[in-house]
């Protein structure tokens, strides 16, 4: 940890950095000997080189102070008749250097002896005048002269903010003038008040502070900071509010900003759905159609046409791999929509509204930084728990980021949506998405209240960034980043268990022969006819469609390709895979197919979302815990599908 | 009365959930709740992070998925430098060792 109180007697050095008194001259100096020094620093990027180019013209010297790879400038400058020599330091928040260009203004400033500059002139941006003022506050307590240069005074006063030189000036104890390096204006009367310094002897510094402890200290400079600030600032009160105020007032509202949360991905959900469902029909004609028929037509050509070849490259293979891709330009829209409102900042926004209602249910505040992640992933979320240094909130938020949906979950919902909701798709999957947060609050209220009744809570700030113009080249970087790891991930899995399901479901359960069983007698349909009766009160305990809900325990990504293997065998032909599981959703649920359908979606959305978080989880917060949070998903999204069910059934 | 530093510290101590919130609190202005906040930070009182669903920019240490060590902590190899925009910090209190 840096320190903060100056120590001229010691000097400090950097690894790296050996500075040498005789070093302060710089070789190619271009002002004769005896000639004053003066220094200017401040803040990188706060024009300080615009200022010296401004005070020397072109005669300036350009190269790396002896002994250290740090690159300042030097030129002559005549102030107000006066030949001086200005070194520009490197920029420097403070004098408790971080880098070694911070260290070199440090060492320049505070070590005494014959090179030390005569004068220093801060820079001080009249719009930041307080971060400012540290700096200047700490060359105060050297026993050197100082002048304040103060820029942006345009910017405060278009925030209504004016500062009074002469006040802060008193408040100091040095010299202020106001001035603007990129217009050139005020320059002559810095040199006035630089010369008249130079003329009178050094002024008392600054007492030090004193204080032993790090903080006291710090406190004793930043209350005489504010002092400076507020005896010369100056706020008429009609600071602007720009259009991005007036936003955040409805945004982050405490009522308004949860229904513009709700309605702005409503929009995205909606939008989604109805751009995406021609194009994904078009993709999935022409991977069950043309795509397939072909690879069959070369498969009979090779003599291998109806062997366990095909089985396993048609319905396994292109059916699979033809359904994930059905799904890129759907993704690529979502993408597209959530990089516009990230690059753009609402969804700062929206976090920020997340955090008030964790807050107000009781639950830890800075929990909602790796559930937000979770809407992503689940399984970075659950890394993410780290930030939290309370073992108790760490496994209590990482039992909850399973029921954030990612988006592997999504294809489930667009597929079941799109198919039997019709124009209403994004709605429901709107309404997933609302219920996603309503188990995070019901499952961790329940929690919270039962196992971890003292937990604690951290507190954490949101720092709002500006909102702004989301940029082409910014948008189209964070949508095709995210869609090729979507499909990188997704393919190595469906891949994986394309292979594993065909398996499966070419071993006999009963007599017959490897790869030439019909799908019910396989092992595969044993396997999920024995877990479906599990599922009859939630209206879809058939094994065809409880076997993706098995195969998706593994990754949500493999639930609709196992679909397409399983009715493409089924039925011999790919065909259409809605009308499959229409016919199927009918049959398990007595007739009531949307409620069941709709049973099947809270229960996807609610039980444990991929073998990979179960590993992050175990990693994180140990097996017992783990099986723990397992149990939890599957008897709430359980509970819930049975309640769905019997609920949708009466209306 | 406490400086500026601790009143902002306090403030975070009693739940204010914003800079807005925290300048209410203490009677401080805008600029230097800023202030303090920046130099906490560089105090090693508070912790800032982005937020984003990106890689931030100052790498995988900044980022809610890091590890403690600095490295990646979502399977990724590393922090990706092409994300840039606006990114919500979130400030946390880091408390001192206890001897």
């Amino acid at each position: 940890m840096m320190t903060s109180n100056i120590d001229t007697s010691e000097h400090r050095h950097l690894p790296g950095l050996d500075l040498e008194r005789e070093c302060c001259v710089v070789p190619d100096v271009a002002s004769p000997a005896g000639t004053p020094v003066v220094a200017l620093v401040g803040a990188p990027n706060s024009g300080k080189s615009t200022l010296f180019n401004g005070l020397t013209g072109l005669r300036s010297h350009t190269g790396n102070w002896p002994g250290t790879s740090v690159e300042i400038a030097r030129g002559p400058w005549k102030a107000n008749g006066v030949a001086l020599d200005l070194i520009d330091l490197p920029g420097a928040y403070s004098l408790d250097p971080i880098s070694p260009d911070e260290a070199l203004t440090r060492d320049l400033l505070v070590t005494d002896g014959p090179g030390r500059p005569d004068l220093v002139v801060v820079l001080a941006d009249a719009a930041h005048l307080a971060r400012s003022l540290y700096l200047v506050t700490q060359v105060r307590e050297l026993n050197l002269r100082c002048v304040v240069a103060l820029s942006m005074n345009d910017v405060a006063a278009a925030r209504g903010v004016t500062v009074d030189a002469d006040a802060l000036a008193a408040s100091l104890g040095c010299p202020v003038v106001p001035l603007d390096p990129r217009r050139r204006r005020g320059l002559d009367r810095l040199g006035d008040a630089v010369a008249t310094s130079l003329a009178d002897g050094v002024p008392a510094p600054r007492t030090r502070p004193e204080a032993s402890d790090e903080l006291a200290r710090e406190d004793e400079r930043f209350a005489f900071i504010d002092a400076a600030a507020s005896s010369a600032t100056h706020d008429s009160g009609r600071a602007r509010v720009d259009w991005s105020d007036r936003i955040d007032r409805v945004a982050t509202h405490s009522i308004g900003g949860p229904i513009v949360f709700l309605g702005v991905m409503w929009l995205v959900f909606q939008a989604t759905t109805t751009v995406a469902a021609p194009l994904q029909d078009a993709l999935d004609g022409f991977f069950s159609g043309p795509v397939s028929d072909a690879a069959r037509a070369g498969l009979a050509a090779l003599g291998l046409g109806g062997t366990w070849v095909e089985g396993l490259l048609v319905n396994g293979l292109i059916a699979g791999v033809g359904m994930l891709l059905t799904f890129v330009p759907l993704m690529a829209i979502m993408f597209v929509l959530l990089a516009l409102l990230e690059d753009s900042g609402y969804m700062a926004r929206a976090a920020v509204v997340t955090d008030r209602l964790m807050r107000a249910i009781g639950l830890p505040g800075k929990a909602f930084l790796p559930l937000v992640v979770g809407f992503g992933c689940n399984v970075p979320a659950v890394s993410a728990t780290r930030i939290l240094s309370n073992p108790r909130q760490r496994t209590l938020t990482a039992l909850l980021v399973p029921f954030t949906s990612c988006s592997a979950r999504l294809t489930v919902y667009m597929l079941l949506a799109t198919t039997f909701f019709g124009r209403n798709a994004g709605t429901v999957v709107f309404a997933l998405y609302v219920t996603s947060i309503v188990f995070v609050i019901l499952v961790g209220l329940a929690l919270r209240h039962t196992l971890w009744r003292t937990m604690g809570d951290e507190p954490l700030i949101l720092d709002l960034p500006p909102y702004q113009r989301p940029t082409l080249a910014i948008t189209a970087t964070v949508t095709w980043t995210r869609l090729k790891g979507f499909l990188k991930t997704a393919s190595g899995i469906i891949v994986a268990t394309v292979c594993a399901v065909w398996l499966l479901q070419s071993i006999p359960a009963g007599p017959g022969a490897f790869g030439e069983v019909p799908i019910e007698g396989s092992l595969y349909a044993a396997m999920a006819r024995f877990v479906a009766p599990i599922f009859a009160p939630a209206g879809f305990g058939s094994w065809e469609l409880v076997s993706a809900l098995v195969v998706g325990f593994v990754a949500k990504e493999a639930v609709l390709t196992s679909w397409a293997q399983t009715y493409a065998i089924a039925e011999g032909d790919p065909g259409d895979l809605g009308v499959h599981l229409t016919n199927s959703f009918a049959a398990a649920s007595g007739g009531h197919t949307l409620a069941a359908v709709a049973a099947f979606l809270v229960f996807v959305l609610a039980y444990t979302p991929c073998v990979a978080t179960l590993a992050a989880q175990k990693r994180e917060i140990g097996l017992r815990w783990t099986l723990f949070g397992v149990l939890i998903n599957l008897t709430v999204a359980w509970l819930a599908a049975v309640a769905v069910f019997n609920v949708a059934s009466l209306l | 009365m406490s400086g500026p530093l601790t009143r902002v510290l306090d403030a975070f101590e009693a739940g204010a959930s914003s800079l807005a919130e925290v300048q209410a609190s203490t009677g401080l202005s805008r600029d230097v709740v800023d202030a303090s906040v920046d130099h906490l930070i560089r105090l090693g009182r508070l912790d800032a992070r982005e937020l984003a669903m990106g890689c931030p920019s100052g790498g995988c240490g900044g980022c809610a998925s890091g590890t403690t060590e600095g490295t990646a902590g979502c399977g990724a190899p590393g922090p990706s430098s092409g994300r840039h925009g606006p990114a919500l910090v979130a400030l946390t209190l880091r408390r001192p060792a206890t001897a």
